[in-house]
């Protein structure tokens, strides 16, 4: 992956706009020409090189902008993170997590060197040096999960375990798709999805819990879920849906090609170590239609896939307003042909 | 399932009947850090057959140079027990898989009763590490036969201070459960590991006098009985396997090539249930797992405990 | 179609019975709660000590506080408000040990206070029994603001922190005991549907 940070915005004049490069490696979702939600869950213990599956966590060339906008919604709101009492030993396993995986995985970018517990860490891409007891809250400068998931991307909950069931005490989320941790705090694997339609009644939330009771340390998995989102939006809140609702209804068949986006969360889960917690990693990826339309593949697919969505979920995500005009869009380029399973590009 | 290549550096006699073992990792680098309650599943090779038995991490979670296992020598036992006891030495390789927590402390919990009975301390020993650093509200009872089978009793006595009561059963001291649950303010969890039947009143005990269930909690590994030899269908595949008198279904499907996924292999988690497509006999369940409305419907099977009277029985494998 | 609905987020409210196994019994009713006391207190009573705490509702005028007093003969404790329930409770909880059960009978805003305040010393609240009386007037949190507005009987409503109209959703958080409250016209501003009064 080149690893040239872009300088770009997910808010106001939207600069953000990917590489052909990240293209290329886009998750793009769907296998088959129809979607309804599964158990989709798989190992996450390495992908193909290059692909956003290499690593436990992908850094890629949003990053930096990535941190920036985090930061500036922290700044306005710093609910955003939120952290219940009994989850210290957690917000450690979470640092321990975080900067393990990324200095292996990236080395050049990110340093971390150890003496008991005395740890120095360096990062990069952020011009970080720090060095902390490991174990000692004082030694940092703000609560330890608050401080590592300032310099990684995507939104991170951490779920307690207890009464067989999991729970979300601990959470850093600023780039969700409509659903706010400071209301979902403290509830349960059932209680947050329950405004989800179909999928409790296809029984998917009971497998899926019972599986991530039993998930392992050293043993992470994954899925991916998808919506989408009208320009580049990192932030698309409850808490701000004053300021992102009005694009919903800014769809035009000039502009649906550039302002609405695929939206791809790469869901990954960690059983912590020390906590016996559970981190779960929604890692989101934004590309335009006319992006994603490079590949004749995907213009084909999404095409279908839009077409046979169940009206609940088209409902659910907030699509209603504009995937006709999506649909429409894509339609001269869908020729019929049959595309075997599958989501790569070409 | 990951699995972490061991090899024992210390061995122990800390009873007469237990002894106590001392792992670090083969490359010599440190072990996965853990939570108060973990255990381990160790394969041993036992002339040929692979057995795999649960024990409790007993160390400190904070020093993970080394894990720490205790080992009851059970008399009628399959094998698993007699091996660590006879067989291995300082310098046996073993295998063992990643940690797993079955019998965590409930972070919610205000104040936390520990009750072990005999060999049913071990897990708790690496809780108690837990809850000292967390600077939890603790007490511990630890309740035994006779005053040279209290295992680590010295040990317990520097961790816990004055936190911990000894009961010792030949010297007529017994521990009194309702008198205990009685005068706990609100808030408090008790959790328990033992002889069944200790396990059993516990909970009993606890129910009546208004406890709710998710106050209580307990670790209670069966390890799989003998009983009549079977064959079970593995319905994907199509292979037959037989399980004879002194092997667990799991450990009969795991020496046929099968990969059936486990955890505590002890009718504990759940991780290993199969849907039982047909059996033309009676299921014999000895797990804790399924509720007894699923036991006598006899849809599901835990195969790493319980086993089937019967010519034939076919899992979705 | 399924018939009715159900918020998979918010506990079901049921009926108070007594529970048959306990070592102390302590009820906690306000206002309308006063006949789900009434009729608790019909059933055969557990031989445990009974505590009960007990407010009328001061903005209308039907009373229990009198009848409850005649019918029930001991452990009453009749309070002049819900503050006052509340402060004698928090007052008396740390005297309460493990085997006591716990039931409140109320408005949806009095039950979460209460489990708001048995939390403080572990009680959880799926361990308490509720019935949720008289009104069906629901907590909203205002998610763009974070106010939480009690005796919310529309939709739509108009925060008293932000003054944003908003849309109850039915998602609800046992923590912040309210309702998720979204601005509903953020889309097309001023695009607001006439409220109706549906949580009476
Ligand atoms: C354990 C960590 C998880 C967390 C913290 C989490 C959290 C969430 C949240 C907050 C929502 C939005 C609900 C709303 O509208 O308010 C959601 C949606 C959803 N979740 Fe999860 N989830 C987790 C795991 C899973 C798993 C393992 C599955 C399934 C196998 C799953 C399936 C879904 C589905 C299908 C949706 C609807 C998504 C959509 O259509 O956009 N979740 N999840
Ligand atoms: S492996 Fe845990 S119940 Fe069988």
């Amino acid at each position: 992956m080149n690893m040239a940070f872009k300088q770009e915005t997910f808010r106001d004049d939207y600069t953000y706009h990917n590489s052909a490069e990240a293209i290329r490696r886009f998750p793009f979702p769907f296998a088959e020409d129809e979607y309804m939600y599964s158990v989709n869950i798989e190992q996450h213990n390495g992908g193909e090189p290059g692909s956003v599956f290499e690593h436990a966590i992908d850094v890629d060339e949003h990053y930096v902008a990535e941190c920036e906008d985090r930061r500036i919604v922290l700044e306005d709101d710093p609910n955003r993170y939120i952290a219940l009492p009994h989850m210290m030993d957690a917000q450690w396993d979470m640092v321990e997590l975080v900067m393990e995986s990324l200095s292996r995985d990236y080395p050049d970018l990110f340093q971390l060197t150890r003496d008991g517990d005395n740890w120095h860490w360096i990062n990069q891409p952020l011009g970080i040096d720090q060095k902390f007891v490991f174990g000692d809250e004082a030694t940092l400068p703000m609560q330890p999960c608050e401080y590592i998931t300032r310099q990684v991307q995507g939104d991170w909950i951490i779920l307690d375990q207890r009464d067989d069931d999991l729970f979300a005490d601990l959470g850093m989320v600023t780039s969700q798709a409509d659903w706010s941790m400071a209301f979902d705090a403290g509830m349960s694997f059932k209680e947050w999805h329950g405004p989800v339609p179909q999928a409790n009644e296809l029984g998917i939330f009971d497998r899926a819990l019972k599986y991530l009771l039993h998930l392992q340390y050293g043993s992470p998995v994954r899925r991916l879920n998808w919506t989408m989102t009208i320009n580049p939006r990192l932030d698309t809140s409850p808490e701000n849906y004053p300021f992102w609702g009005p694009d919903n209804v800014s769809v035009t068949p000039d502009n649906v090609g550039d302002k609405v986006h695929l939206r791809v969360e790469l869901q990954a889960l960690f059983r912590l170590p020390r906590s016996n917690a559970i981190a779960f990693s929604v890692r989101g990826y934004l590309a335009s239609i006319n992006d994603l339309t490079t590949y004749p593949r995907w213009a084909k697919r999404l095409h279908r896939v839009l077409t046979n969505l169940h009206p609940d979920l088209s409902e659910y995500k907030g699509l209603d307003n504009y995937r006709q005009m999506v649909i429409d869009h894509l339609a001269p380029m869908d020729d019929g042909e049959e595309l075997a399973l599958g989501t790569q590009p070409e | 399932m990951s699995i972490l290549d061991v090899k024992v550096a210390d061995v122990e006699q800390v009873t007469e009947v237990v002894k106590h073992f001392t792992l670090v990792q083969e490359n010599g680098e440190p072990l996965p850090h853990f939570s108060g309650g973990s255990h381990v599943v160790v394969s041993m090779n036992i002339n040929g057959r692979i057995h795999r038995n649960p024990y409790s991490l007993m160390g400190s979670t904070a020093n993970t140079d080394s894990y720490h296992i205790s080992v009851r020598k059970q008399e009628n036992s399959r094998g698993g027990s007699k091996f660590m006891h006879e067989q291995v030495k300082p310098g046996t390789r073993l295998q063992i898989t990643y940690p797993v927590n079955l019998f965590a402390i409930s972070k919610l919990g205000h104040r936390h009763i520990l009750i072990a009975g005999g060999i049913g301390i071990t897990p708790f020993m690496s809780q108690i590490a837990d809850l000292n650093r967390l600077g939890y509200d603790y007490e511990l009872h630890y309740a035994y036969r006779s005053p040279e089978h209290g295992a680590f009793r010295e040990q317990l006595e520097e961790m816990c201070g004055k936190r911990v009561h000894f009961y010792i059963d030949s010297k007529g001291e017994r521990l009194d459960i309702p008198a205990l649950l009685k005068q706990q303010p609100l808030g408090t969890h008790v959790y328990t590991c033992g002889p069944e039947p200790m396990v059993k009143a516990l909970h009993l005990h606890a129910e009546n006098l208004g406890w709710p269930e998710n106050h209580v909690h307990s670790e209670e590994f069966t390890a799989p009985p003998v009983g009549d030899e079977f064959t079970v269908e593995l319905a994907q595949s199509g292979i037959e396997v037989t399980v004879p008198g002194d092997m667990s279904m799991l450990e009969a499907m795991e020496e046929a090539g099968a990969e059936p996924p486990f955890l505590c292999r002890g009718g504990a988690c759940g991780r290993c249930e199969l849907e039982v497509v047909s059996c033309d006999g009676l299921i014999m369940h000895n797990d804790h797992y399924l509720s007894d409305h699923e036991k006598a419907e006899g849809r599901s099977i835990m195969p790493c405990v319980s086993r089937a009277k019967c010519s034939k029985l076919v899992v979705n494998l | 179609m399924e018939r009715g609905y159900w918020i998979r987020s918010k506990p079901l409210y049921d009926s108070l019975v007594w529970k048959q196994k306990a070592t102390g019994h302590v009820v906690i009713a306000q206002g309308e709660g006063g006949i789900a006391v009434l009729k608790l207190f019909q059933q055969m009573c557990p031989r445990e000590p009974i505590t009960l705490l007990f407010a009328d509702d001061a903005s209308t005028s039907k009373n229990y506080a009198d009848i409850i007093h005649t019918l029930v003969p001991e452990g009453v404790q009749i309070c002049d408000s819900e503050q006052a329930v509340l402060d004698k409770l928090q007052a008396q909880l740390p005297n309460y040990l493990m085997g006591t059960q716990f039931y409140v009978a109320g408005s949806e805003a009095f039950i979460w206070d209460v489990l708001a305040e048995l939390k403080v010393y572990g009680v959880q609240d799926i361990n308490v029994e509720k019935e949720l009386s008289g009104t069906l007037a629901r907590s909203v949190y205002c998610v763009h603001c974070k106010t939480t507005d009690r005796d919310v009987h529309h939709s739509i409503h108009q925060c008293s922190g932000c003054g944003r109209h908003l849309f109850v959703r039915d998602h609800f958080s046992r923590r912040l005991g309210a309702y998720m409250g979204v601005m509903v016209d953020a889309e097309e501003p001023g695009n607001i549907p006439a409220k109706e009064e549906i949580y009476p």
